[in-house]
């Protein structure tokens, strides 16, 4: 502040040099505090000058600047088509609720779909919906986008079990509205391209193969926090699945994807735990993907005859438990759907 | 130039040289410098001190001027406060929440629905035909009798197709009326009001008397040498204030960690670590389940005069491109918390939160399970920080709010 050296003037018993001294010791230094908050005004100032460095999270830390990017949901359009585009990310947020008709089990599209259907390795929208229609070895058929998620809702969303027992008919609103969603967060992606960051990425199987006690031992570590010690996921106060189960009746069925150890392991890898992707080694991805699909789930519901016959049917060279034995039990008998698995109480 | 010309002269006085005056051993730069320096200290001072004392009006005003632009509708109030948990459609969630379209309660009119909105409800309710574990916050301190008048009007407008319309003095009137008489205790009480709904399923004995045993009451109210009562600083009913958290309705397990934490130096706070260094495990364990059942109203506010929006895309959405998934992706769909491992955050004070949220970035906080605290708030910024823990004080605690101490809080249950 001027007012310091302006009371050394008085003090001083005039000299020319000494007025002359403060003021430009005066002017200089208000140039300087009006410099200095130019550069910061401008955002010139370095970042650690004006704030502590930010450390992004595991999951952010892959260069993502070639990655697509879908649009901010801010930018939905305030129309007809933006309705359906909302329709859309609830049911894909909320399937339970928004789908209850057809969801027979306790999972939303999100669960495994990560950040709305938008995050890069965890099979992102935006990427699926640039590669459909296209020919899929597990139906043997050219699949649409619409046949695409109706196997979604068959088997990964366990519609068997739902009120109406079956997947939203061809032609159904459902389907309108999630290819809406799916459509608009794929904005100026390029069609029938290969985009990085779709599905789940892959996960080499190491050499060591996989082991249940092992996988055990990492699910105890890293996944009990939040989907349970019995992997039953966990409710909140309401009754509402925060966190999504893993097997059981109110889990994904033998017939979905994630059902398949390989799928399990390259979504684990990349995703899992929550904000700390890549965490785990290869080796315990895959042992840990084993340790949860060893476990019983609904049946596949494409079985019509006995297990073995299922197996050879649908499952054969698949990476799965489906129709193994594991301690004198066999897998894949299914259980069935029920007002299910309850989250552990409080107490 | 005039500091240089000075020090050139420094070796030979000019003709009016008189021995009393000294020369200037110190250079021109350096005044500059302190000057400048002295001038941005005042400035720094005077623009916090401003701040500090400018920020709860500006932001009182700032609502206030957003509420009647872009909320005044009762529909924006209705997806901002209720459709995270009855939905947009008003279908409510399976097995959850309760859904509005249809229900039975609204055909009494919105007078009931602004008394549901200002108590909450706590227990079990019935609602066309499926039983509901309800846990309803109170909105009393979330929301004002203009925006409770709006939403009950719309909602059963909307919902119940009845076009009748609630006034804001009435609301003011019913939140006299209601005072400290707590959350509903389930459908049972809300049906001695409500005619037209359904049996009712009995509301279970209120679990605070069981909790309340000889020792707690002794370390909560009244202190033993060096563990003093918690309720000097936690108040009556655990609701904290400022930097001392909210406890009141907290995962029962999540409490003891903390305090078991404190104890054995897993989690570094002064006055809490000589706290709970005289308590046993049966004590912690017995105080935890306490402050779990406890009910209060929120006495929190965004206080930090932070970005709000900013706050509520981090807690419903986080922000992807740093690496932070949305607080409520662990914390629950409103910020209840999911016990015994992820605390409520509704109604959390600011201040608590944001602190809490530097420390486990600066490593001060390291408890957290798999180390998810610490990487989550490293990755945000201090604004990131401060928005958040201003979104969330601005929410309405649950399980819903009962003013009335923990000891006779049976007294409002049927």
């Amino acid at each position: 502040m001027p007012n310091d050296p302006k009371s050394r003037e008085s003090d001083s018993s005039g000299g020319k040099h000494t007025a002359r001294n403060i003021i430009f010791a005066a002017g200089g230094g208000l140039a300087l505090v009006a410099l200095g908050s130019l550069v910061v005004e401008l955002g010139l100032a370095p970042a650690w000058l004006t704030g502590e460095p930010v450390q992004k999270t595991a999951m952010a830390q892959k260069p993502r600047d070639d990655l697509f990017h879908p649009p901010d949901t801010a930018s939905i359009p305030d129309d007809e088509f933006g309705a359906a585009v909302q329709r859309g990310m609830a049911i894909f947020t909320n399937t339970g609720t928004n789908a209850s008709d057809h969801v027979g089990n306790g999972l939303s599209c999100s669960n495994c779909h990560l950040d709305s259907g938008r995050q890069p390795l965890s099979a992102p929208m935006w990427a699926a919906w640039v590669a459909y229609p296209k020919y899929r070895g597990k139906n043997k058929q050219i699949n649409t986008m619409e046949d695409r998620v109706m196997g979604c809702f068959t088997y990964s969303m366990n519609a068997q079990g739902s009120p109406s027992g079956g997947p939203p008919p061809h032609g159904d609103d459902i389907y309108r509205d999630l290819e809406s969603y799916f459509y608009w967060l794929a904005t100026g992606a390029p069609t029938n391209e290969k985009l990085d960051g779709s599905g789940f990425g892959k996960v080499e199987k190491p050499e060591q193969g996989y082991d249940l006690a092992r996988g055990e031992a990492v699910f105890a570590e890293d996944c009990v926090v939040c989907h349970g010690p019995d992997g039953q996921g966990q409710k909140d106060l309401n009754g509402r699945y925060v966190f999504p189960p893993l097997w059981g009746a109110d889990s994904y069925n033998w017939g979905a994807g994630m059902a398949r150890i390989d799928t399990a392991a390259a979504f684990v890898k990349h995703n899992m735990p929550l904000s700390q992707p890549g965490k785990l080694t290869d080796q315990q991805a895959w042992d840990v993907a084993a340790f949860l699909d060893s476990h019983e789930r609904p049946k596949d519901p494409r079985q019509k005859g006995s297990v073995e016959e299922t197996r050879k049917a649908h499952h054969d060279g698949d990476e799965t438990f489906y129709g193994k034995t594991v301690d004198g039990r066999l897998i894949g008998v299914g259980m069935q759907a029920s007002a299910a698995a309850k989250a552990p109480e409080e107490d | 130039m005039f500091g240089r010309k000075s020090k050139s002269d420094h070796p030979r006085p000019d003709e009016n040289f008189e021995p009393y005056e000294e020369f200037s051993g110190i250079p021109m730069p350096v005044y500059w410098i302190a000057i400048a320096l002295a001038a941005w200290g005042a400035f720094m001072l005077y623009d916090t001190g401003k701040d500090v004392t400018l920020a709860q009006d500006e932001r009182v005003e700032e609502r206030a001027v957003q509420i009647s632009a872009d909320q005044g509708e009762g529909g924006n109030l209705f997806v901002a406060n209720c459709s995270t948990c009855h939905q947009p459609d008003g279908e409510g969630l399976r097995g959850a929440v309760p859904p509005l379209a249809g229900s039975e309660v609204l055909a009494a009119g919105p007078e009931i629905v602004a008394r549901i909105l200002l108590r909450g409800i706590d227990g079990p309710i019935r609602v066309g035909g499926d039983d509901f574990d309800g846990h309803m916050p109170s909105f009393a301190s979330a929301l004002n009798d203009d925006e409770i008048s709006r939403i009950a009007s719309y909602v059963t407008l909307t919902f119940g197709e009845t076009d009748a319309k609630l006034d804001p003095k009435r609301v003011a009137d019913l939140r006299h009326e209601v005072g400290d008489a707590g959350s509903f205790a389930g459908g049972a009480e809300l049906a001695t009001i409500v005619t037209s709904m359904p049996p009712q399923p009995p509301h279970p004995a209120p679990t605070a008397a069981d909790a309340m045993t000889a020792t707690v009451q002794d370390l909560v109210f009244a202190g033993r040498d060096d563990v003093w009562a918690c309720a000097s600083c936690h108040g009556d009913l655990g609701q904290g204030g400022e930097n001392t958290p909210r406890l009141a309705g907290q995962p029962a397990k999540y409490l003891t960690k903390q305090l078991n934490d404190f104890r054995d130096g897993t989690r570094d706070n002064e006055s809490m670590q000589i706290v709970a260094a005289g308590l046993s495990d049966a004590e912690t364990a017995a105080l935890g389940a306490y402050f779990a059942t406890l009910r209060a109203t929120s006495n929190a506010s965004p206080n930090l005069s932070a970005d709000l929006a900013r706050g509520e895309r981090l807690a419903l959405q986080g922000d992807w491109s740093l690496g932070v998934p949305a607080c409520f992706t662990c914390h629950g769909s409103s910020g209840f918390g999911v016990a015994p491992d992820f605390p409520a955050l509704a109604a959390q004070h600011a201040p608590y939160t944001a602190s809490q949220l530097a420390a486990w970035a600066g490593g001060g906080r390291q408890n957290s399970p798999l180390g998810l605290m610490s990487q989550i708030s490293q990755a945000l910024s201090s604004q990131d920080r401060r928005a958040v823990a201003d979104y969330l004080a601005s929410l309405p605690p649950v399980p819903a709010g009962r003013t009335a101490s923990a000891q006779e809080g049976t007294s409002n249950a049927e």
